[in-house]
């Protein structure tokens, strides 16, 4: 009895198994694009980045630096053999400079060369101290979209104190 | 048992050394006590009342209150209550009487206790070092404040835990620290004698990844989620979800019921996916590979599904405090039903064919026998306990997301072994399905996010508990400055399971173990969570023959 019961079962394994018939993608040969809404890469569109740096401070796993190499350009330096690819940075980008594009395959073995995205922002200087800075309005539409909590600091995040009202007390004195 | 029934309780058995009992609505009571009188509360709580312990949490307050707070939690489940017991330890004297010899499902939240804190519990039957590594010097504390993050101590051998007492005439068997059926790092040494085992212990922890010191010193509120959703690498939403509805418990924010049921949907999915992926390992942890193929190939379609949903297709990143972040759209429905009905109906093939069949009932019946009483004692959760007639599901008993509007029905085995705990997953899944198609149905229009306008204030405490597919997955969260909380604590639900192993595989034989193990559908990065390694600390290093040796003759 029970060896008919197994020879059953497996009949019935049998028709499970060979009805899907073949399932395996010809990937890579043939390509296949990953569905809309799919969050990979991220890339910088420079014509419309402020550079407010808000992504840099959102970002959960830390790979995105910001540096001022001069006067006029602040570098955004996306390490991207760290991203997690969860899409924070597009998210709370005041200007939707960021897209997370359907790049997946990054798979390399040189990630400090081939992984890392490096974008130049044009700043325009301020007059006063000549370091760089974006116009206050779009900080405030950054503040809304991060809870506060994700809260831009005026003073390290922008480097400069356009609009911040106890520094030029300061230099009166 | 209500929050009044239980401080009345409390009151009568430690009277004054209760110090402070406040009720949080019908569902929480928190209270704080006299360290002296931690064992008689837990008594009281576990033996006396019949509560389940959930985890114990240890936080260093020393620098604004002077003390280490111990908190043990405890659930009653029939009464959707969670009882939260703190204690003030004294900074000078960081000592704790142990509650393991009350209840065995205490021993590896007290060493982790004192391995991270260094709040020693005293009488633990067990107090060898738990979650640090071999290397890691005696006397230093990572989850103590005055510990950063970049710290990299100097290495040192001496407090490396030693293998308990082989019993007599035993030969040791080792699985790990690498084994072919288990798919991530951990180290049981298995006592044999002849086939049979007879007694066995682990050690593990290899994965810690720092994530509850990262939590209370690097990250922000926001940054969190998705580093939590990495704890795990199947049933990581869980973790992502009880993280989120502990930061909105403590801090008050109501989230949208659209928001509410999306969660829901993905919780479901994931579940649906886990079971799935876990019948397949099973299978394949037995030598029965068509299982294995065929339910990986059915899982595939909703791995894609949840890619097309939420943009990746297992870490979802959909949850922020204050709700998701992005829309299930009415016109996706019909991909979802789908998928569904696709799964639904091969799946019912599977459940038909499948029992059936000698291989897997001969394998799986009556081995890993773990008995009601033992999963009570140590606080076995999820399958493992269902499969052994214990009726805890978190969905039901503490309705959290959109569950408390959605038919969810328990799945309760009694046959205490491996079989019943496939029996358990493999029932569950058509359960999931329903529960999918429930929230589609009654998914409310409205907003997905919760607007966030004022900072959290620091010293507020919230808890969740989230149905894994694993158990139950516990988060406490106290707030604290600097936008991130002061203390994070995640209970992974494997956490509880591990530790009914060596019950488990007690009397069974050898080739056995693999598939015990692997019915509890552990999870040891889950597990593994916490502690800071260094790895560079000191010099690359390989195994001397002498530790080599050690390790097989200690």
């Amino acid at each position: 009895m029970g060896v008919l019961k197994t020879l059953w079962s497996k009949l019935k394994q049998a028709i499970l198994a060979l009805k899907p018939g073949r399932v395996t993608l010809g990937y890579p040969f043939t390509p296949r694009e990953p569905e809309e809404g799919f969050r990979g890469l991220p890339r910088v569109d420079v014509n419309r980045c402020i550079g407010c740096g808000g992504c840099a401070e959102v970002c959960p796993a830390r790979c995105i630096r910001v540096v001022d190499t001069d006067q006029t350009t602040r570098v955004l330096c996306f390490l991207h053999e760290r991203c997690t690819f969860c899409g924070r940075c597009a998210e709370v980008c005041p200007v939707n400079a960021i897209e997370m594009t359907k790049e997946f395959e990054l798979s390399t073995d040189d990630p400090h060369e081939d992984l890392v995205g490096e974008y130049h922002i044009w700043m325009g200087p301020c007059e006063r101290c000549g370091r760089c800075f974006e116009a206050p309005s779009a900080l405030d539409r950054l503040k809304r979209t991060g809870m506060r909590c994700d809260e831009i600091d005026a003073k390290c995040a922008i480097a400069c104190p356009a609009g911040v009202e106890a520094d030029s007390e300061e230099t009166k004195s | 048992m209500t929050a009044e029934q239980v401080t009345q309780g409390l009151r009568e058995r430690i009277g004054d050394a209760l110090l402070e009992s406040e009720p949080r609505g019908d569902r929480r009571v928190y209270m704080t006590i006299d360290p002296a009188e931690v064992v008689a509360a837990a008594d009281e709580l576990f033996n006396k009342m019949g509560g389940r312990y959930v985890i114990t949490a240890a936080t260093d307050r020393r620098e604004k209150h002077g003390s280490f707070l111990v908190t043990h939690f405890f659930s009653f489940d029939d009464d959707d209550l969670y009882v939260i017991l703190h204690a003030n330890v004294p900074e000078d004297d960081p000592r704790i009487a142990s509650i393991t010899p009350t209840i065995p499902g205490a021993g590896w939240a007290e060493r982790e206790m004192q391995d991270l804190l260094g709040v020693e519990a005293v009488g633990h039957p067990d107090p060898r070092r738990l979650v640090l590594p071999d290397d890691w010097p005696t006397g230093v504390f990572p989850l103590r404040t005055d510990f950063s993050s970049q710290d990299k101590p100097e290495a040192s051998m001496e407090g490396a835990p030693q293998m308990t007492a082989i019993p007599e005439g035993a030969v040791v068997v080792p699985i790990g620290p690498y084994f072919p059926t288990q798919h991530e790092p951990e180290s049981f040494a298995v006592f044999v004698d002849g086939e049979v085992v007879v007694g066995s212990d682990y050690r593990g922890f290899y994965n810690h990844r720092g994530i509850e010191k990262l939590g209370s010193s690097d990250l922000t509120y926001n940054q969190i989620p998705f580093i939590a959703e990495r704890i795990c690498g199947i049933c990581g939403f869980v973790h992502s979800c009880a993280y989120c509805m502990a930061v909105e418990e403590a801090a008050g924010i109501e989230v949208p019921r659209r928001a509410d049921y999306i969660r829901t949907i993905f919780l479901e999915l994931e579940r649906l996916h886990s079971h799935m992926l876990w019948t397949g390992v099973a299978g394949h942890i037995i030598g029965y590979d068509t299982l294995f193929m065929q339910t990986w190939r059915m899982r595939e379609p909703l791995m894609w599904l949840a890619e097309q949903l939420s943009g990746n297709r297992k870490t979802y990143g959909m949850n922020i405090v204050g709700g998701v972040r992005r829309d299930v759209d009415k016109k996706d429905f019909p991909k979802i039903e789908k998928v569904l009905a696709d799964i639904e109906r091969e799946w019912t093939a599977l459940q038909e064919a499948v029992p059936g069949d000698r291989t897997l009932t001969a394998r799986l019946g009556n081995v890993g026998v773990i008995t009601p009483e033992e999963v009570r004692e140590l606080c076995s959760l999820g399958p493992v306990a269902r499969g052994s007639g214990d009726t805890v599901d978190i969905r039901v008993d503490h309705p959290y997301a959109a569950y408390d509007e959605l038919e969810v029905s328990k799945c309760v085995e009694d046959g205490c072994d491996t079989l019943a705990r496939t029996f358990v997953r493999l029932r569950e899944t058509p359960v999931a399905i329903s529960i999918i198609r429930q929230c589609l149905e009654q998914m409310p229009e409205g907003e997905i996010r919760a607007e966030i306008t004022e900072e959290i204030p620091p010293g507020l405490q919230g808890i969740a508990a989230v149905e894994a597919p694993r158990g139950e997955s516990f988060h406490w969260v106290l707030t604290g400055e600097e936008n991130r909380p002061e203390r994070w604590r995640v209970r992974a639900p494997t956490y509880s399971n591990l530790q009914a192993v060596s019950t488990m595989i007690n009397g069974d034989v050898l080739a056995d173990v693999p598939i015990d193990i692997g019915s509890l559908d552990p999870c040891y990065s889950c597990t593994d969570r916490m502690t800071v390694i260094d790895r560079r600390s000191g010099q690359m290093r390989v195994m001397t023959r002498e530790e080599m040796r050690n390790s097989r003759n200690r």
